[in-house]
């Protein structure tokens, strides 16, 4: 991307009151149009942007987490154990060793400031002990459920590919790469704690530019990343989306409060990037395609986005005998 | 008038009129649909199918794993080819094992509506969203003015464009991967499966719901099949996730507990998934 696109961007930012946290480099190659290495913070505020007929702030359409995927929750750029994630970002990209501080993305983990979750001891072991056996599954529970398709909970699917947004009076609705999610703006009430689901159950309200969701009836199986990190399906998690009243992005943040695995509660924080029509597509953040109209679109009408769907298991092959599985 | 001419008359009018009523609610009458600011029905809700289709859409008496039902098939029989019936006889003996849905399958665009598990419809201008409880994958119904992508797509759940015929939404689907049954007994169709389904409001709360479904690998001529849906209104109905596939294995990730790790069991090393699902294959 060029220098004064960058500039554009960095104004425009300014002005919509874009905190940058972290001064980083901002990729300039390939898909690193579309991801970063700094975490840009959308302050929570009044919403001055489109509204839906219902009163919602408009927040339809394809989104994406900008900084690398769930291999490790606490460096978000670090390959933890696993090296199957997003397209490498440039030809040149430098080692993690060789990467200069200055190009390191800060943990997710916003609150504490260490950086990392604040773990009773044993809890820790148990971390360490899935993330040092993630590439060496010597018993089912160290494969990754998500390895086996299921849904990756409230959290990591922030962390994996890009995703639809779609917005109904009384719901939000996320349409993920594995597993979707409804979060009722309804008031219906969340079914017995004894139904427990991948992706729990979502009661969420708006307040200004920020929706605001208590996640119940999880089931904290999946894991907060290949590195291992879980809470216990009592964690009390409430989520805060927001979103920039330009549209361009949001910031996820999910504060998980569990006495029973933790010191303390912590916080993690994801920024997001809306996938447009210039996005580059990368069959990662963005794999969207343009939709079949069946005439030119309107001179200065953009393309329309739309996505595959997105089933997971039922495509499986050679599952357990990787040495037949044909490559994606 | 005599005086008892007039509470006669009134009660004639009063039966005349709930008669029209009643009469409104089972054919649609348009003033009493629900509807979207757009002017269009509202289908969003959540739907269920209460006449069993899901156990064999053909009418049959009762089985040991089936109760009887008498079918969603409109003229009683798919009028299959001999290929066809060969393949359906061969599902059928062995639906035990070889049922989609007995590995937790998508069940694909009709079973999946009838499947007498519930379904919640979405509603917007640009498209309708369906998310199945089972399995819980969504299908969208393209409303936009816009056409199937080119080529031909293995989608478990197709592909859906659609317009409204007056109060019908009429929606073509194609693009689909073959590998779903219509029912646990066995029937069938492949990859060439065309379908135009027909989604009807016949009154707030029942969606009619009739499919044409015409594939020459299959079957000797296009048929149809009609179900009526019905709208879950208990006060606190929902769509609940059910992922079935992860209940073969969701017992080896209990959230690990603070003594030890669960006992070995013993199974290897396992790699990631091929997706297949969203990738052209033709």
């Amino acid at each position: 991307m060029p220098t004064s696109s960058n500039a554009t961007r960095g104004a425009r930012l300014a002005l919509l009151g874009v905190l940058v946290l972290t001064p980083a480099l901002v990729l300039t190659q390939g898909s690193a149009q579309f991801r970063e290495r700094r975490v840009v913070v959308t302050p929570p505020g009044p919403w001055t942007g489109a509204r839906l007929p219902d009163g919602q702030p408009d927040v339809e359409g394809f989104w994406s987490n900008t900084i690398g995927n769930h291999n490790n929750l606490t460096d978000p750029q670090g390959r933890g154990a696993a090296d199957d994630g997003p397209p490498r970002e440039g030809p040149a990209r430098p080692r993690r060793a060789q990467a200069g501080p200055q190009e390191k993305a800060p943990s997710r983990i916003s609150d504490p400031a260490d950086g990392e979750v604040p773990f009773q001891p044993w809890a820790r072991a148990r971390a360490q002990e899935f993330a040092a056996h993630l590439n060496d599954p010597t018993r089912p529970e160290y494969v990754e459920p998500f390895a086996r398709c299921a849904p990756g909970g409230p959290t990591k699917s922030f962390m994996w590919h890009g995703y639809e947004i779609r917005q109904y009076p009384g719901y939000v609705v996320f349409l993920f790469d594995s597993g979707n999610r409804v979060i009722h703006l309804d008031g219906k009430p969340a079914p017995p704690e004894t139904i427990k689901e991948w992706n729990g159950e979502s009661r969420g309200r708006w307040d200004g530019n920020t929706l605001v969701v208590h996640v119940t009836n999880h089931n904290a199986k999946a894991r907060l990343g290949r590195s291992g990190e879980f809470v216990s399906a009592d964690a009390a998690v409430e989520e805060r989306f927001v979103f920039d009243p330009a549209g361009e992005r949001f910031t996820y943040h999910a504060t998980y409060t569990d006495p029973s695995v933790l010191t303390r509660p912590f916080t993690i924080t994801i920024p997001n990037k809306r996938v447009t029509v210039d996005t580059p597509v990368d069959d990662w953040n963005n794999q969207t395609f343009h939709a079949n109209f069946p005439t030119p679109r309107a001179a200065g009408e953009p393309p329309l986005l739309e996505a595959y769907e997105r089933i997971c298991v039922e495509g499986n092959e050679g599952h357990g005998n990787p040495a037949a599985a044909p490559q994606p | 008038m005599n005086t008892l001419g007039r509470p006669a008359l009134l009660a004639a009018v009063v039966l005349a009129v709930s008669g029209a009523t009643l009469a409104a609610q089972r054919t649609g009458d348009p003033a009493t649909l629900p509807r979207t600011a757009d002017g269009r029905p509202d289908l969003s809700g959540i739907w269920q199918a209460l006449s069993g289709p899901e156990f064999d859409i053909e009418a049959h008496g009762p089985r040991k794993d089936t109760p009887p039902g008498l079918g969603i098939v409109e003229g009683g029989a798919i009028p299959y080819t001999p290929q066809g019936l060969a393949r359906r006889q061969r599902n059928f003996a062995a639906r035990a094992t070889a049922d989609p849905r007995n590995k937790c399958f998508t069940l694909g665009v009709l079973r999946g509506t009838y499947s007498g598990e519930p379904f919640q419809i979405f509603q917007r201008p640009r498209d309708l969203t369906l998310l199945y409880q089972f399995g819980h994958p969504a299908r969208t119904i393209h409303t936009n003015g816009t056409r199937h992508p080119d080529g031909h797509i293995d989608f478990w759940l197709g592909d859906s464009r659609a317009g409204w015929e007056d109060d019908t939404l009429v929606v073509d689907v194609n693009d689909f991967n073959g590998e779903t049954w219509l029912d646990r007994a066995g029937n069938h169709a492949s990859d060439q499966l065309h379908v135009v389904e027909r989604w009807r409001l016949l009154d707030a709360n029942t969606l009619e719901y009739r499919a044409t479904l015409d594939d020459p690998a299959v079957y000797t001529r296009p048929w149809s099949l009609s179900v009526l849906l019905h709208r879950r209104r208990e006060p606190n109905a929902q769509v609940l996730e059910n992922y079935c596939y992860t209940l073969d294995y969701d017992r080896y990730y209990p959230v690990p507990p603070a003594s030890t790790s669960v006992a070995p069991d013993g199974s290897g090393a396992e790699k990631a998934p091929r997706r297949t699902a969203a990738r052209r294959s033709r």
